[in-house]
């Protein structure tokens, strides 16, 4: 038998030199579902790309249905029959079901009866969980997944590739998707499955890829398999060089947060961290991590419980939590991280309270910064839209770095950042405990939460469900079972 | 700070507004040589461009602050005309301090109004301001019944227009400014402030000591310096420039968006509240459609002065610049007789070509920045 889709030695490096993909032989067979994982940044989203067309491998070839193919845009992938199902839903909100559904349809009138038949047909098939003429923008997140999967279905495709179709959905939508996905394994077509989700992973595919650095470390039938041999093979061996640090006596509690809820995102929570702690916080996308962060930090309008640091309770706004000396370093840099058309030295100074300029001063800190975290950058002066990630990452820590800062809540301050600032991060987040503070941690590094963490709280679906009072016990592939293993439904539906 | 990028400081983005200036002043000083007309580059005929480009320079000042936070205030001439009308209808009863106080309280309204609908409800500045526009001058129409009020009480109507149109020397001020803005520059190593300094100072010594200018002028140069030292010194104007450069960045680095966002709304009511009052004392009348139209002049000063749309960017002095490029051209016209008709036009293609150089400049800018590591993540 021919396969669908083959990949050989498929290579990816970005214009600044970044390598995504150094090597991947992937085969996909018709009838199948195919479960492909990887930890962030492992490459599996490049690879995606690649194969709906929507950016071009370096090198190594790609055989569709046995024949050397080169898509220049995702419109020829399409054509070839790939559809793929993006993480963030891309539907028109404003427009209806149809009309999302038909989007690609070329030809010259919108009331086409014989493709809004088409449409209907595909979600007929699908089980009619939207009508066809209902705005998208007011379907729930289930039905929108749904209307996208339809999209995605009405070009009659070969090969149907999902990136976490189910991340943002609630148990009984998740079934719906499951259902839908062996439907169309049953009718000849291939799926490939991209999910965070070992159970899921176990349940529905066939066979099993595993990305790492770049790379596929893994593939087998997914009846060889449990649980703990992929999550192994997900976290490979240990790259980062940062060596576990001795367990300290840490201080008095600093933090308290009790009852912490927002409602759709975040269960009532309650936790606490001490002076010279670092407390990971572990969990999967959509898990609640960064609400729970922003909900301390006062940047949830609809967060509501109460935030109290050495004793005194900080009400929920930004300005008092930086009065009062929390600091949050959010998880997109971009577009909550900087003031791209603002300096180095202008970004650094940004949270500071006081009325009068002191340019000198902050010139002076901005070098000092550059320095304390190795920034590579012309200078204060440089600006930081200029910088590449891991150095503008540096440049939101650094403007917290402050003596009125207590405590540190850090969003994936390590994403999609080479190795020598992720130490470099990693090292002052460390000095900063030492130093006294508190630090809450969010990453999706596990291995680097074992490294660093003095305590490590599992969150699942907008709750905490496990805590982990000693890291040194657990390895990385313990963790990523339990923040990813079996799921309970508990806590929130989205 | 320590090294000057020359070509920076002297490239058409950064100081092309200023060259536009001084080559339109030089073409029309140079047909009006050719036509045998006296000296167009006369103290008179420069303070009267100033006077006449003060009021939209006012309301331009702080539609640039308005700008620069990421939003847009299309009612500020219909505001200037509702002050106006408060200032006229009332001065007669309450006098003119009074009055005027009124006209400014009433502005300011206006501005938390507009501004309270955009933050707190969430509607798009644009339309919201396009509505009060023309709800605010529906309120002029209906206070003043339709037809022109007028100042007729004679100690009321001395002290409005000895606000508005009296002469004030500056030679001394102006030298005194020249030199302070120097040594700043020289200081702090601005190029700008240098050079703005040394035109100032030869301007006034051209003129003589005799040299006197319209009180409304005096007012646009005091709020200027004010508002420029403001976002240029303190910690404020960073915050200005923070929120609208990038607001959620700058909500999570503890500022108070909000209170930023609807401060600039006052702010341009204030301003336009206080470029009414002006209006208003400059006649001793008002008609209900005075003013009418200059919220666009107002605007086109600001991107003139290459103030972007999009928030983060913009300096009041190159906006002031802007309205005095945009008074020159309708100025000159008048004075040269250069054919009214052509007037229009020409004003509209100048203001498309300054976007073009500023859009086409940033373009050329960005093209040399890295690709960010973040797409390979």
């Amino acid at each position: 038998m021919v396969a669908l889709l083959s990949l050989a030695g498929v290579e990816k490096t970005w214009p600044n030199g970044t390598v995504a993909l150094r090597g991947v032989d992937l085969v996909v067979q018709p009838g199948r579902v195919h479960g492909l994982l990887g930890a962030n940044g492992a490459g599996k989203s490049t690879l995606i790309k690649i194969l709906a067309g929507a950016i071009p491998a370096s090198s190594g070839t790609i055989a569709w249905r046995g024949k050397p193919v080169r898509w220049s845009n995702p419109r020829a992938a399409r054509a070839a029959g790939i559809a793929t199902l993006y993480q963030h839903i891309p539907l028109v909100p404003t427009l209806s079901a149809a009309d999302n559904i038909l989007l690609e349809q070329s030809g010259g009138l919108r009331r086409n009866a014989a493709a809004r038949a088409r449409a209907a047909a595909v979600v007929a098939m699908l089980g009619h969980s939207f009508g066809l003429d209902e705005i998208v923008g007011d379907l729930p997140i289930g039905a929108r997944q749904m209307v996208a999967i339809a999209q995605a279905l009405v070009g009659d495709p070969a090969l149907v590739i999902m990136d976490e179709p189910t991340a943002a959905l609630a148990g009984d939508e998740r079934e719906t998707v499951y259902r839908t996905i062996r439907q169309l394994a049953a009718a000849g077509r291939a799926v490939l499955f991209v999910s965070h989700f070992l159970d899921e992973i176990l349940a529905l595919t066939d066979e099993v890829t595993v990305l790492r650095d770049g790379r596929a470390v893994l593939h087998a039938e997914t009846a060889t398999l449990d649980e703990a041999a992929i999550a192994a093979a997900i976290a490979g061996r240990s790259v980062t060089a940062l060596a576990r640090h001795e367990m300290r006596t840490p201080g008095p509690v600093l933090l308290e947060v009790e009852a912490l809820r927002s409602p759709g995102r975040l269960a009532p929570t309650s936790l606490s961290v001490r002076a010279g702690e670092i407390v990971g916080i572990a969990g999967m996308l959509g898990s609640g991590r960064s609400e729970l962060l922003h909900a301390i930090f006062g940047a949830d309008p609809a967060a509501r419980g109460t935030v109290t640091l050495d004793g005194r309770r900080v009400p929920l706004f930004t300005d008092e939590a930086v009065a009062a000396g929390i600091a949050l370093v959010p998880e997109d840099r971009a577009k909550q991280g900087f003031v791209p058309t603002m300096t180095i030295a202008e970004n650094i100074a940004l949270p500071q309270q006081r009325h009068t300029l002191d340019r000198a001063g902050e010139t002076a800190a901005a070098r000092t910064a550059i320095e304390a975290l190795a920034i590579k950058a012309d200078g204060p002066d440089a600006l930081v839209s200029e910088l590449s990630g891991g150095n503008a990452q540096k440049v939101g820590l650094a403007k917290w770095l402050t003596p009125k800062t207590r405590v540190v809540l850090l969003d994936e301050p390590t994403a999609g950042i080479d190795i020598g600032a992720r130490i470099d991060i990693l090292r002052t987040v460390r000095r900063l405990a030492d130093e006294g503070l508190a630090v809450l941690l969010v990453s999706s590094e596990f291995e680097e939460l074992l490294a660093i963490s003095d305590r490590i709280l599992i969150l699942r679906d907008g709750a905490v469900s496990a805590e982990i009072a000693d890291p040194a016990t657990l390895d990385e592939a313990a963790l990523i079972q339990l923040a990813s293993g079996t799921r309970t439904e508990t806590g929130l539906a989205a | 700070m320590t090294s000057i990028d020359w070509r920076r400081a002297f490239g058409l983005r950064e100081a092309g507004v200023y060259y536009a200036l001084l080559i339109l002043l030089g073409v029309l000083a140079a047909i009006a040589h050719s036509r045998g007309l006296p000296n167009y580059l006369n103290p008179q005929n420069l303070g009267n461009i100033a006077y006449q480009a003060s009021l939209v320079g006012i309301m331009g000042v702080a539609m640039t602050v308005m700008l620069i936070t990421g939003a847009f205030d299309l009612s500020v001439a219909s505001v200037a005309a509702l002050a106006a009308a408060v200032l006229v209808g009332l001065a007669p009863q309450i006098g003119f301090p009074l009055a005027a106080f009124a006209a400014l309280v009433t502005a300011a309204a206006i501005g938390l109004l507009n501004g309270a609908i955009v933050q707190f409800i969430g509607i798009n500045a644009f339309i919201v301001t396009l509505g009060t526009l023309t709800a605010v001058r529906g309120l002029v129409l209906v206070l003043t019944d339709g037809r022109s009020l007028m100042v007729e009480r004679a100690d009321t109507l001395a002290q409005m227009l000895a606000f508005e149109s009296t002469r004030v020397p500056v030679f001394w001020p102006a030298l005194v400014i020249a030199v302070a803005l120097l040594v700043l520059g020289i200081v702090r190593r601005a190029l700008v402030q240098i050079g703005a300094a040394i035109v100032l100072a030869i301007l006034a010594l051209l003129a003589g000591p005799g040299l006197a200018v319209a009180a409304p002028v005096v007012y646009l140069a005091i709020f200027t310096a004010i508002v420029w030292a403001v976002l240029h010194f303190t910690v404020i104007g960073r915050r200005i420039y923070a929120v609208g450069g990038n607001a959620e960045a700058a909500r999570l680095s503890g500022i108070n968006v909000h209170a930023y966002k609807l401060g600039a709304f006052v702010l341009s009511s204030v301003a336009a509240g206080f470029a009414g009052v002006l209006f208003g004392c400059r006649l001793g009348a008002i008609n209900p459609t005075a003013l009418q139209g200059s919220e666009l002049t107002v605007i086109a000063a600001a991107i003139l002065g290459g103030t972007s749309l999009f928030g983060g960017a913009g300096s009041v002095v190159k906006t002031v610049v802007g309205a005095l490029l945009l008074f020159t051209l309708t100025n000159g016209f008048n004075v040269l007789n250069l054919g009214a008709s052509y007037q229009g036009l020409i004003e509209g293609v100048v203001v498309i070509a300054a976007a073009a150089i500023y859009t086409v400049g940033g373009e050329r800018k960005r093209a040399r920045r890295p690709v960010p590591a973040e797409v390979a993540a």
